[in-house]
């Protein structure tokens, strides 16, 4: 009796393990996803995360890539700082041993994290938007996000033919993206006769905007330009300004828009402006399906740093397929750099170093709603 | 001079002012009665808000009732604290109860990540986006209710500490604990109760600031922040410095951010504390709880 439940065990054990080592007769590509998942991004991250995962799972389902392996994510949290994005990366590249890497959501990150893949992994940065990130990058090393320059420029544009205000004054956050902001728009639309009223410099941790908007309010611009990355503070900065009755245009700063956003300011965004990479009305298939597949799994609305994480799973896949190779970054980064990819964000190319070339879209809070402006 | 700007940020700074008074009067009070630095103070003020931000959401109750649910609810969560931290501790070395605190702010902070999530909520008070005009002055009627709210309640709690026999035992024992404990004061009520008490005020505090901002679970690094220069500037241990305190540093950031500049509100906390600890280190009023 004993000997036949023992057989019976050893038997049913033996078939446990033969049965996922039949599906997965071939080993699977492995991609590091190193995003913050604790910190100040760690919301942040979880949407990325949850991007990539929905791309990967898609990938998966129509047949995986290299004739039938699957992606697996391999995931890691850096904190949002480069200590532990750096560790990070060694991590996946001397213990895990990764096929690809997809991280560097803050520029920081990304700035610290491409030394230790420098030349050895094809790394990609997702929404880190420091010009050095590709500037200072190295030959496997690919940024999906427009610089802020690419950004700023595009947005002037828009900014003064199809917004065009008479008058602006800026709230910005007091460091070097917000300097730089400041500096960018008042040439860009300086140079479209657009008068800059003023600016005020806010800081990290400032949790109340009202002496602020006041001051900015009584200068009587048409418009007020909002430079907040951080949600929170971003959400304050709308709600407050409408608070301190301010009831001109509001222009919210390039690829700061997003569904939590428009859940913490509720009607103080309505009618506002940004520019974004993702236009959630967008017609594209690729996106449709993405969206559909997120929806089905995850309970948070689809963000736009959720499709970056889509976008750069999509297209390693794709150019590992056209590589014929998961772990030979020469021959993968080549492909990448060969052709046109079609994307859920749209077509984008790569740049000789590494910076993708992206579609922007002029967008608009409408009804609690991003919409694209056409 | 534009005075209808003057006036306004005036305004701005007294209602500002009034929420730092809020927060400073339980830290002063902690401080004035038991010789406690709770540097966990604001995680109750962080408390207070997601309280009333759940109380609302789950229980579906209103703005008001939700708000003194979690006044009262952070209020008996100072039983707790004092009993498991402050109580077992009292007879330490400041320092010792100094670190205990900082350390139950941390695993405060990070248990609500844990439990409340990391991405940043919106307080849904019904008053926040209704203005009130006051001539040219423009005010929220949430700010008013701030500012009323911290008027009522400070005087309350200064009466108290003046008038009652439960304040002349806190005052007793803040003078000398052995002799008020000799003299039949129960040392150990008068804990409780400057705890419920201070954590009752940061919860309200919390409950009431937080719709004019955002919440998450780190807010109260912030908050507690602005309440130790505020007690610093107003003394240790004061009532009415905390709230001439509150409102200098409320007015004074104000002006400096209006009329110098926004990046300079925040070094002007610190140049207050730097100041005040070189010319007049026992703060503005000194401590008259002793």
């Amino acid at each position: 009796m004993f000997r036949t439940t023992l057989l019976a065990s050893g038997m049913a054990l033996a078939l446990l393990a033969a049965g996922p080592a039949v599906a997965q007769d071939k080993p699977p590509v492995k991609i590091a996803a190193i995003v913050p998942q604790s910190g100040a991004g760690a919301f942040d991250g979880q949407l990325a995360l949850e991007g990539m995962q929905a791309e990967a799972a898609l990938v998966n389902a129509a047949g995986g890539i290299l004739g039938g392996r699957k992606i697996e994510l391999v995931v890691y949290d850096d904190k949002g700082t480069p200590e532990e994005g750096v560790s990070a990366a060694r991590r996946a590249m001397e213990q895990d041993k990764v096929d690809m890497i997809v991280g560097g959501w803050f520029s920081a990150v990304a700035l610290s994290m491409k030394e230790v893949t420098r030349d050895k992994i094809i790394s990609v940065m997702t929404s880190s938007q420091h010009p050095d990130v590709t500037a200072k990058g190295h030959k496997f090393l690919f940024r999906l996000n427009a610089t802020s320059n690419m950004m700023s420029s595009k947005y002037g544009q828009e900014i003064c033919a199809r917004i065009k205000p008479k008058s602006v004054a800026f709230i910005t956050i007091n460091d070097d993206f917000g300097r730089l902001e400041v500096d960018n728009y008042t040439k860009l639309l300086g140079a479209c006769n657009v008068e800059i009223k003023g600016n005020e410099f806010y800081n990290r941790n400032d949790t109340d905007f009202t002496v602020a908007l006041t001051k900015l309010k009584s200068l009587n611009p048409d418009a007020i330009y909002v430079s907040a990355i951080n949600t929170s503070q971003g959400a304050t900065i709308y709600r407050q300004a409408r608070q301190a009755g301010f009831r001109g245009t509001l222009i919210a700063s390039a690829g700061n828009m997003n569904p939590k956003l428009i859940e913490l300011a509720g009607p103080a965004l309505e009618g506002v402006y940004s520019i974004s990479l993702y236009a959630p009305d967008s017609d594209n298939a690729k996106l449709k399906a993405w969206t559909e597949q997120y929806g089905k799994t995850f309970k948070n609305q689809p963000a736009f740093i959720g499709t970056l994480g889509a976008q750069a799973v999509q297209v390693l896949a794709a150019a590992a397929d056209k590589a014929g190779t998961a772990n030979d970054p020469d021959k993968i980064a080549a492909a990448l750099r060969s052709q046109t990819w079609p994307t859920l964000l749209g077509e984008i190319k790569f740049e000789e170093n590494g910076q993708a070339l992206q579609n922007l879209y002029l967008i608009r809070v409408e009804g609690g709603k991003i919409v694209s402006i056409k | 001079m534009d005075w209808t700007l003057l006036g306004q940020q005036l305004a701005n700074g007294v209602v500002n002012g009034m929420n730092y008074v809020l927060i400073s009067t339980g830290l002063t009070l902690v401080f004035g009665v038991l010789r406690v630095i709770n540097f966990a103070h604001g995680e109750f003020y962080m408390l207070g808000a997601f309280l009333t931000y759940f109380a609302m959401s789950a229980l579906g109750i209103g703005y008001l009732p939700a708000v003194l649910l979690a006044t009262v609810a952070v209020g008996a969560l100072g039983i707790l604290v004092n009993r498991l931290f402050f109580w077992p501790l009292r007879k330490e070395h400041e320092f010792t109860v100094l670190l205990s605190s900082l350390g139950l702010a941390l695993l405060v902070t990070h248990g609500a990540e844990l439990g409340f999530g990391h991405d940043p909520k919106y307080l849904n008070s019904p008053f926040t986006d209704d203005i009130l005009e006051v001539g040219t002055i423009v005010l929220t009627q949430q700010r008013v209710l701030i500012f009323a709210a911290a008027v009522l309640v400070l005087a309350a709690t200064y009466a108290a500490i003046r008038w009652t026999t439960f304040g002349r035992m806190m005052r007793a024992t803040a003078q000398n604990p052995e002799g008020a404990a000799l003299t039949g004061v129960d040392i150990r009520f008068v804990h409780t109760i400057t705890f419920v008490l201070a954590c009752g005020l940061a919860g309200l505090a919390g409950a009431l600031v937080g719709p004019v901002a955002m919440i998450f679970p780190t807010v109260g690094s912030w908050a507690v922040l602005k309440g130790f220069i505020v007690v610093i500037l107003g003394g240790l241990g004061s009532v009415p410095g905390a709230l001439v305190g509150g409102l200098t540093l409320g007015v004074v950031e104000a002006l400096a951010g209006g009329y110098v500049s926004l990046g300079f509100m925040e070094a002007i906390g610190y140049a207050i504390i730097i100041l005040v600890l070189l010319w007049r280190p026992q703060g503005l009023f000194g401590s008259v709880a002793r």
